[in-house]
């Protein structure tokens, strides 16, 4: 009746019941050690259960041994893969992301080519076709896998190059390297002799030039202004920087043109040294730009002068919580270069009054357009 | 089974044949009635939102297209028709044999392209025209505002000095353009699809979230024309109405100087200063009225972006100018004047329009039933129950749970918003 497993398994169950009776009344019945014992409980009595009812796997006559034997599946390393899988994942539980997601990928990787092994393994008595079968099911998941995998990497080592490459320098190897592809694979196109062994040695040198240069260039870090550019952080709290620009980089690396069209209410214009408006729908020069409370607006910013400029809405003054001392209120758009754009999103909560104007200058030029909040 | 009486079963099969006749009667009936329905609809006298019936050059350019699409699409639809019943009677299963099948006939296929293909540019040619005409704004002279939101239109005029406004407008429920004047409507909405539609002046164009689209008014006529948010907003969209009024060029300028004019506190001690308190302690938190102070003099700004879910309420400072209110569902003028102001001729309107409402002309019971409890009288999500789903803001009016005392002071008070 009891076989020698589940006896084991009984024994397991029966401990972990009094021990887990007896930590509920005597140590606490809401923490986790009592959850892992009933944890414990259950899954003893499942394996318990199990191994009574195929008694330990043991077979009770010769035929059914042989029948049994027939079926025993080829050893297979994806069992540990999985298990490895799972175990790195529960690793990045508690370190990164990012080893979490490897774990996930692994495990679903094993996972995938254990269940495909097994199914192939039973797919007919004969083990060469099922071989077959089971190279056919696994190559339409590997092949388009291992392709991603393979662009993937490609991308990361050539946008590491790009990056620590100068801008002009960027700019050439991009063309350089366009072209020998383009001029490597026309010669292969027309000329068929070529392929073969001399295709194969020009790739593994191009994938080989690839890593080496994309690896010593993600070591070496994004050129420098690169990175100062993300050291000065323009949108951070603490950088309200909308005169002169004193960054280095940032202001001169901005993108100046706005795809933005029809969700504009109005477009400022430098000219001359001078500043002027012009509001949606409407064909004139404004001196007022009215913009409706509560709402998000867009206002585009056009330099149509040889310097640099910046759009800067002044919204008045108010005491800052922190600090306790009056501050002035507003924003700015990057600097744009001639017959550049920016654009500026506002959304005003308070009207303007008197007391309380709002306006758009542009430092270094003349003048100013008065924003009204009904 | 075998205990079922013979003749209750005879009951129930004479019972199950019954209503088939009858369902099919009453399909019939159905027929009949909607075809009456709408056939009978099509002569109604009093249908301001009749889109046949064109006030001003946008609706003519549309109403122009629909005289020429109309009858050719009519033609072809009765033609089709009818071919399509003759065919069905003439060739329909009666047990013949299956007819010889053959395949093209290049003289009809011919024709067949042509045509519909003729037919086709003739409609293309003159909807391009109607589609470019109507999206002209070049020519603009006044243009305007209009923000929607749950459940409710926002006009706001921005400085035009050549139209005479100095300071901007704001305004509700009534868009108020001067006649034979190319208006432009900048719409946008701060929270979900609207749709700004008076059938009597142009098309519709959707109020869409972070953009501005533009849509042309102009009226012919003094008058009122009557509208309705036409994109699906949420609970209260069928009470998302509006309507344009349309004044002469020199009663339009008045409106302009009326709703320029300053804040006046009522006179100290009368009913109307009482609900002026009220007010400032019930309303102003979502509601601004232009100019209003508290008791130090300091001018109060309303914080609707802090109370109501899409940033705003209806600005109250000319209230009583206008004839309805939350989103021109109720009439701020009783019967007998609104009869008065929508049947004048289109010489007296205007007068009658900008006399605004007076204490004899208000509808005192729609808005003491607006203040007693807004969300009964319009569907909003107004319930402070219900707050934390919305994060803490209104979408709507609530129910302030005011005594019919204060109702009182603020009717007097609100009076004086003119
Ligand atoms: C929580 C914000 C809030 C408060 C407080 C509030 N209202 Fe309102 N009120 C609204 C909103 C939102 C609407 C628009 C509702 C609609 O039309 O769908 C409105 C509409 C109205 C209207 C119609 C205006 C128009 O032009 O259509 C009147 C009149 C009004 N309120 C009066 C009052 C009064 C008087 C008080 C104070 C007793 C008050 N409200 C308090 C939010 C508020
Ligand atoms: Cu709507």
């Amino acid at each position: 009746m009891f076989t020698p497993g589940s006896k084991y398994f009984l024994g397991l169950t029966g401990l972990s019941l009094v021990s887990a009776v007896l930590y509920t009344i005597f140590v606490n019945p809401s923490d986790i050690g009592a959850v892992a014992l009933f944890g414990l409980l259950l899954a003893g009595a499942l394996v318990a259960g199990f191994s009574l009812f195929t008694r330990d796997g043991d077979a009770e006559t010769e035929a059914e041994a042989v029948e049994a034997a027939a079926y025993a599946p080829t050893p297979s390393f994806w069992p540990i893969v999985f298990a490895l899988g799972a175990a790195v994942v529960l690793l990045g539980v508690a370190t990164h992301p990012i080893v979490f997601v490897l774990g996930i990928a692994v495990l679903v990787g094993g996972g995938v080519e254990w269940t495909i092994q097994d199914w192939a393994e039973r797919a007919s008595a004969d083990a060469e076709f099922n071989d077959l079968v089971r190279h056919r099911a696994i190559g339409a998941l590997d092949y388009p896998g291992l392709a991603a995998v393979g662009l993937g990497v490609i991308a990361y080592f050539f946008s590491r190059i790009m990056l620590a490459a100068s801008k002009d320098g960027a700019s050439v190897i991009f063309i350089v390297v366009a072209t020998a592809i383009m001029v490597f694979a026309f010669l292969v196109a027309t000329k068929p002799t070529l392929r073969g062994k001399s295709v194969a040695l020009v790739v593994t040198a191009g994938a080989l030039l690839l890593a080496v240069a994309g690896v010593a260039t993600a070591i070496s870090g994004e050129r420098s202004e690169l990175v100062e550019y993300a050291e000065a952080d323009h949108y951070s709290k603490t950088h309200r920087e909308c005169g002169e620009e004193e960054g280095k980089y940032y202001d001169h690396e901005a993108n100046n043109t706005v795809s933005l069209r029809s969700a504009v209410l109005a477009t400022v214009f430098v000219e001359d040294g001078k500043i002027r408006a012009q509001m949606i729908g409407l064909e004139k020069d404004v001196d007022t730009i009215t913009v409706p409370r509560s709402n998000a607006t867009n206002i585009l910013f056009r330099n149509l002068d040889e310097e640099d400029h910046r759009l800067v809405v002044n919204l008045g003054k108010a005491v800052n919580d922190e600090t306790g001392k009056e501050e002035e209120l507003g924003t700015c758009t990057q600097l744009a270069g001639k017959n550049q754009e920016q654009v500026l999103t506002l959304n005003i909560k308070k009207p303007s009054s008197e007391e309380q104007g709002y306006s758009f200058t542009v430092p270094g030029a003349e003048g100013e357009i008065k924003v009204v909040v009904p | 089974m075998s205990h079922i009486d013979p003749v209750l079963t005879k009951e129930k099969a004479i019972d199950t044949v019954t209503p088939v006749k009858s369902s099919r009667r009453r399909i019939v009936t159905a027929l009949a009635g909607v075809s009456a329905t709408v056939f009978l609809t099509g002569c109604a006298t009093n249908a301001p939102q009749d889109t046949f019936v064109p006030k001003g050059p946008n609706a003519k350019i549309i109403d122009d297209l629909n005289m020429i699409v109309f009858p050719i699409a009519g033609v072809v639809g009765v033609i089709v028709l009818a071919l399509a019943t003759y065919i069905f009677m003439k060739f329909r299963d009666k047990g013949q044999a299956i007819p010889a099948q053959s395949h093209g006939k290049p003289y009809v296929e011919i024709t067949l392209t042509i045509v519909p293909a003729l037919i086709l540019t003739v409609v293309g040619v003159f909807t391009f025209r109607g589609i470019f005409d109507l999206a002209e704004t070049k020519d603009t002279e006044l243009i305007i505002n209009v923000t929607g939101q749950q459940w409710w239109w926002e006009y706001d005029y921005p400085v035009q000095a050549d139209q005479g406004i100095s300071q901007p407008i704001i305004s509700s429920g009534q868009l108020v353009i001067p006649v034979g004047t190319k208006v432009l409507l900048r719409e946008t909405s701060r929270d979900v699809i609207h749709s700004y539609w008076i059938p009597a002046l142009n098309g519709k164009k959707d109020a869409v979230p972070g953009r501005i689209h533009l849509l042309r008014l102009e009226a012919d006529e003094p008058g009122i024309y009557a509208g309705q948010c036409t994109e699906f907003c949420g609970l209260s969209h069928a009470n998302m109405r509006m309507e344009a009024v349309a004044l002469s060029k020199e009663d339009f300028a008045k409106w302009v100087a009326g709703q320029q004019k300053a804040y006046t506190a009522p006179a100290a001690g009368t009913l109307a200063a009482e609900g002026e308190t009220t007010f400032i302690n019930q309303c102003s938190r979502c509601h601004q009225v232009n100019g209003i102070k508290d008791a130090n003099g300091k001018p109060i700004i309303s914080a609707p972006d802090e109370n109501v879910y899409s940033g705003a309420a209806p600005n109250l400072s000319h209230l009583m100018s206008r004839n309805t209110f939350a989103g021109a569902m109720f009439d701020l003028v009783n019967e007998e004047c609104r009869a008065d102001v929508w049947n004048a001729k289109s010489e007296e309107f205007g007068a009658k329009y900008l006399a605004g409402v007076s204490e004899d002309c208000l509808n005192e019971k729609d808005l003491r039933a607006w203040l007693r409890n807004a969300p009964a009288m319009k569907p909003m999500y107004a319930d402070p129950s219900n707050l934390e789903k919305s994060n803490g803001l209104y979408r709507g009016m609530p129910n302030l749970g005011l005594t019919e005392d204060d109702i009182d002071k603020l009717v007097a008070y609100l009076l004086t918003l003119k």
